[in-house]
């Protein structure tokens, strides 16, 4: 299992995606069992129905079962721009390196890459952005292309 | 017709070099078959029976005369000569090679053209009707808000991962010729009283193994709100939608389980977060989409049609061909051209590469350089100047797409099947052949009138025969191809409403199949009043002359 952060990813053209082997300290807990006010991460299952009391959580992780399941993706742009989640939202699971700008785009930050999945060698940044520019409006990108970019030439 | 900008060049030609990335890892072992299967898909790529089969998108069925010669020469160079039209407007090739495909998306890119979300469980090519922006009946040209979709669907964050495939048609005719109550999102566009543009949204309909006519949810949507509404039903759809069941994932299933109007009512509460937001369409938009389609500069032409009444004269056959594949034109002295692909002896829908460069000639002489495909499997020539009607139809004779069977039951609507496909359970050309050989008479199809013959080689029914007058679908009998036929299916034009058809009884080998369909037109002969279409008379009638005459024997 790797961690990949994109906090310092992004600000360095040359930097290297950042990998951690194992996952970090903080304490994950179910929905089920997860108290707002306890300071622990929240480990949330794809379909678990978002609430305004999540935001208190510091990290949240999305639980991928196949990484076929959008599912996922819908949950993250949920929390992200209806509830204003503002801490690390993350993917774990079965996290396909293709899938990462989707993810990215629906407001993930943060992925656990299962460790038979590689990303490919020559460059690291590709998978999170392949393309210079989309159509529609994302998490990232809250304008679509028509409202942004001067079309028709 | 739409032509891309800088930014439509670059997303494609950006798609392609990514797409070749990944099928390079895959064939260097670095992606695992079960992962490069679903990014394949997303990029066209089918692997069928025999080989790879790759499906490129006709956005709304609508293509220039270089983009179809571009299709030519694929078919040339990377396949066996011919393409197949299928039933949703694109063009499918049969033969590629795994290892080539990035080179013939590349060689698509060239002209505009792509593969993206033609296949897999995102949102599909959006249909329309292939008379769209020339038919006399229509009340608004569809297309700029297809194109809105396609753009907007193209690559979508967080909708290319759904619980199933996902297929939008729109129609802005009084005859509904996109079959748009059978698909997961129908949309009906039409203006108010005022002129403004606004949408009906269906949801739900769909053919395969459940078939269902859709619901509609919502009348009267302004224009401006068209991408976040379609993006409520989305989410709800991706949230909601069976994933644990592939043949209960459809949306269809969804709607039935919650009920039209709670369905309704979650879209509704989730579009009130997205209603007025950064996605809403700005005036800026909606009249840049409108610019590409409007009218060409038509030629003034005569009303005189008596050249064309001495024409068809002189020639029944013309005749014949006048009536069946011209249809009305918005404009004076225009008309628009069906060429049939329906021969006798050829799969329907197949085209050589050298038909699509005499297609695309015609575009260019007879037209303006546009053709259509139409989700029966031929091509349109929207465009043809009435006068030019007898030149055309002579070199489309030489091309064998002249055959003079539109609407009629020569016009057969047919799945690649089992020859082909590796879903099938049995072959559906050879039915098709077979009947087109037995009721091969011209002045007794054009007597039977109206007939829509659909054949789907297995429930997944490509071929819609849920909405065939007569439908014929294959089935498996362990391990024998047998055939069930159903009857009274209609896909929603001609001032009906869309219906299904009704089984009329066991399923029959495919040696019988012809003879059931001879009982089947036997009966309707008898039974007809003058002038009466298959369907009104299989309305008036109903199922039961046509069982006691099929399973008499049996008896």
């Amino acid at each position: 299992m790797r961690l990949l952060t994109e906090a310092t990813e992004w600000s360095d053209e040359t930097a290297e995606p950042m990998l951690e082997q194992g996952s970090d300290s903080m304490v994950m807990q179910p929905l089920s069992e997860w108290v707002p006010e306890s300071g622990n991460g929240l480990a949330l299952e794809v379909d678990d129905e978002p609430t305004s009391q999540f935001c208190q959580a510091p990290l949240i992780t999305i639980n991928f079962p196949v990484f076929t399941d959008g599912r996922g993706l819908s949950l993250a742009v949920l929390l992200r721009t209806r509830y204003d989640f503002t801490g690390e939202l993350r993917a774990v699971g079965d996290v396909h390196q293709d899938l990462l700008h989707y993810m990215r785009r629906c407001g993930f930050d943060s992925y656990v890459l299962p460790e038979h999945r590689q990303l490919p060698a020559a460059d690291n940044r590709q998978p999170f952005s392949p393309y210079t520019d989309y159509y529609q409006a994302s998490v990232i990108q809250p304008e679509p292309a028509f409202r942004r970019v001067p079309r028709g030439a | 017709m739409y032509r891309y900008d800088t930014f439509d060049r670059r997303f494609v030609s950006e798609r392609v070099e990514h797409y070749r990335a990944q099928t390079q890892r895959y064939l260097a072992g670095e992606l695992a078959e079960d992962e490069f299967l679903q990014l394949r898909l997303r990029n066209g790529l089918y692997v069928q029976r025999l080989a790879p089969m790759l499906r490129v998108a006709v956005p709304y069925g609508t293509l220039s005369s270089d983009q179809l010669r571009t299709l030519a020469h694929i078919a040339r160079d990377f396949d066996r000569g011919y393409g197949h039209l299928s039933t949703r407007q694109n063009v499918q090739y049969n033969w590629p090679e795994l290892a080539e495909v990035p080179d013939i998306l590349q060689a698509l890119a060239e002209v505009d053209m792509h593969a993206i979300q033609t296949s897999g469980n995102c949102i599909r090519n959006v249909t329309t009707d292939e008379f769209a922006g020339v038919a006399a009946d229509e009340t608004i040209d569809p297309r700029p808000y297809c194109e809105l979709m396609r753009q907007w669907s193209t690559a979508h964050p967080e909708f290319d991962w759904l619980p199933r495939k996902f297929k939008i048609a729109v129609s802005g005719a009084a005859t509904d010729r996109a079959a748009t109550l059978v698909h997961d999102i129908g949309l009906k566009v039409y203006r108010d009283n005022q002129g403004a543009v606004q949408f009906d949204f269906s949801v739900g309909g769909g053919l395969g193994r459940t078939p269902v006519i859709a619901e509609t949810i919502r009348t009267g949507l302004d224009i401006e709100h068209l991408l976040t509404y379609l993006e409520a039903i989305m989410r709800v759809y991706n949230r909601y939608g069976r994933r644990d069941n592939k043949y209960k994932a459809r949306i269809k299933i969804l709607v039935r389980a919650m009920g039209a109007t709670s369905f309704r009512e979650q879209v509704d509460a989730e579009w009130a977060h997205l209603k007025d937001g950064p996605s809403t369409l700005t005036d800026e938009e909606i009249a840049r989409m409108e610019s590409h389609f409007v009218p060409p500069a038509y030629h003034e032409h005569t009303e005189d049609l008596s050249a064309l009444g001495a024409q068809r004269l002189s020639s029944p056959e013309f005749g014949r061909w006048v009536a069946q594949n011209v249809s009305a034109h918005k404009q004076t002295g225009y008309a628009v051209v069906t060429l049939s692909t329906k021969v006798a002896g050829i799969p329907p829908g197949d085209v050589t590469d050298l038909q699509m460069e005499a297609v695309a000639d015609w575009a260019d002489r007879f037209g303006f350089g546009e053709i259509r495909i139409s989700h029966e499997q031929n091509f349109v020539l929207p465009d043809v100047p009435i006068a030019s009607l007898w030149e055309l139809w002579q070199e489309a004779q030489a091309q064998e797409l002249a055959e003079s069977n539109v609407g009629l039951l020569g016009n057969i609507i047919c799945c690649p099947g089992g020859d082909y496909c590796s879903l099938a359970n049995a072959k559906s050309i050879p039915v098709a052949e077979a009947i087109q050989r037995e009721i091969a008479d011209a002045d007794y199809l054009h007597d039977l009138g109206p007939i829509d013959l659909n054949i789907s080689g297995c429930m997944n029914a490509c071929g819609h025969h849920h909405v065939g007058n007569i439908g014929i679908l294959g089935v498996d009998k362990k391990g024998q191809e047998f055939y069930q036929i159903s009857l009274g299916g209609h896909s929603g034009h001609s001032g009906l409403d869309a219906s299904l058809g009704q089984i009329v009884g066991p399923s029959c080998s495919r040696a019988d199949v012809t003879s059931v369909i001879g009982k089947i037109l036997d009966v309707f002969v008898e039974q007809r009043q003058p002038e009466e279409a298959f369907i009104h008379c299989f309305k008036r009638i109903g199922i039961e002359p046509f069982k006691e005459r099929i399973y008499a024997s049996a008896d």
